[in-house]
């Protein structure tokens, strides 16, 4: 169960985690508490899982990588096995099965478009399964900083 | 991006360090670095928007959203860019692209929406497909998560051998 204090922790540091010599002092500081406490509880947060990670978040984009959305549909039967082929690559951050069809849906980032369409080949393959959709964005919206705890 | 920015972004990616009581301290003994000299990078890497932000990212079903789902809709091409612009506002939004839609998924707004149960993921798909000017739209509940992780900048193993 999170308490109120660890309710305005997450709300602190969701989008600024401070860039200082002693930043857990800092966050300490904004909410009452010791520096020594801010730091357990946060990683407590990261050990019971509420907390998935803290540190920098890159812009894949600006650093010259590109990512994308792909979705294939995959017979039931076949799903676990065509899913760790899809997982087996490194490149491929996030891969779920969804309701509906398509149903395997997952996200690949690389280094260029090409790079990202070799290994959609491979998968396609490997599972010998046809089409991959390659959902490239068209526009992205801005990504929400975070979501506010405790409403 | 300079040598030395990527060797900074590869001791950053290191999400054990954020967990001890000095992290920029800590880089900066994996670097060699003087700490000022990290802060003052990855400050700069921060305001140019390399690095989006320094923060912390919440599992979502474990801070009290139990009800997360990707909510896809079809919405007129010409009419696409505004409402996504809309969508993305909702505070229970977290994500939202436009994407080619494809042969039988006229699909192409999708958004990643969170609720705290089923019914209050509902009563906000209500909301933002009042938003959207559409109810045309299918959430694409996950069944199961075979992986989610952070990508990997620059590893080590790219290199080329004496690099």
């Amino acid at each position: 169960m999170l308490d109120a204090i660890d309710k305005d922790l997450l709300n602190r540091i969701q989008g600024d985690f401070p860039i200082s010599a002693d930043p857990y002092a800092d966050i300490g500081r904004s909410l009452g508490i010791s520096a020594d406490e801010a730091l357990s509880r946060v990683q407590r947060l990261v050990k019971t899982g509420v907390l998935r990670k803290v540190g920098p978040f890159f812009d894949a984009r600006k650093m010259g990588y590109t990512s994308t959305l792909c979705a294939m549909d995959v017979p039931e039967d076949r799903l676990d096995i065509v899913a760790s082929i899809v997982s087996s690559y490194p490149q491929v951050t996030h891969n779920y099965y969804r309701a509906g069809h398509p149903n395997l849906w997952f996200t690949v980032i690389a280094e260029s478009k090409e790079r990202i369409e070799e290994i959609l080949s491979g998968i396609s393959r490997k599972s010998s399964i046809n089409p991959i959709h390659n959902l490239n964005a068209k526009k992205m919206f801005k990504v929400k900083v975070d979501l506010k705890v405790g409403e | 991006m300079e040598p030395r920015d990527i060797e900074l972004i590869r001791a950053l990616q290191r999400e054990e360090i954020f967990l001890t009581r000095s992290p920029f301290e800590e880089a900066a003994k994996i670097l060699g670095w003087e700490l000022a000299e990290v802060l003052e990078r990855a400050t700069a890497l921060n305001e140019a928007g390399i690095i989006r932000r320094f923060g912390a990212a919440l599992t979502p079903r474990n801070a009290g959203f139990k009800s997360n789902s990707m909510v896809v809709w079809a919405i007129d091409d010409s009419r696409a860019d505004e409402a996504g612009s809309l969508l993305s506002q909702h505070p229970r939004v977290s994500h939202c692209y436009i994407r080619p839609s494809f042969e039988g998924f006229p699909y192409n707004v999708y958004t990643m929406v969170h609720g705290n149960s089923p019914e209050d993921l509902k009563k906000i798909v209500n909301e933002l497909a009042e938003i959207a000017g559409t109810a045309s739209c299918r959430t694409l509940d996950s069944l199961k998560e075979y992986k989610k992780s952070s990508p990997v900048y620059f590893p080590k193993a790219f290199e080329p051998a004496g690099a």
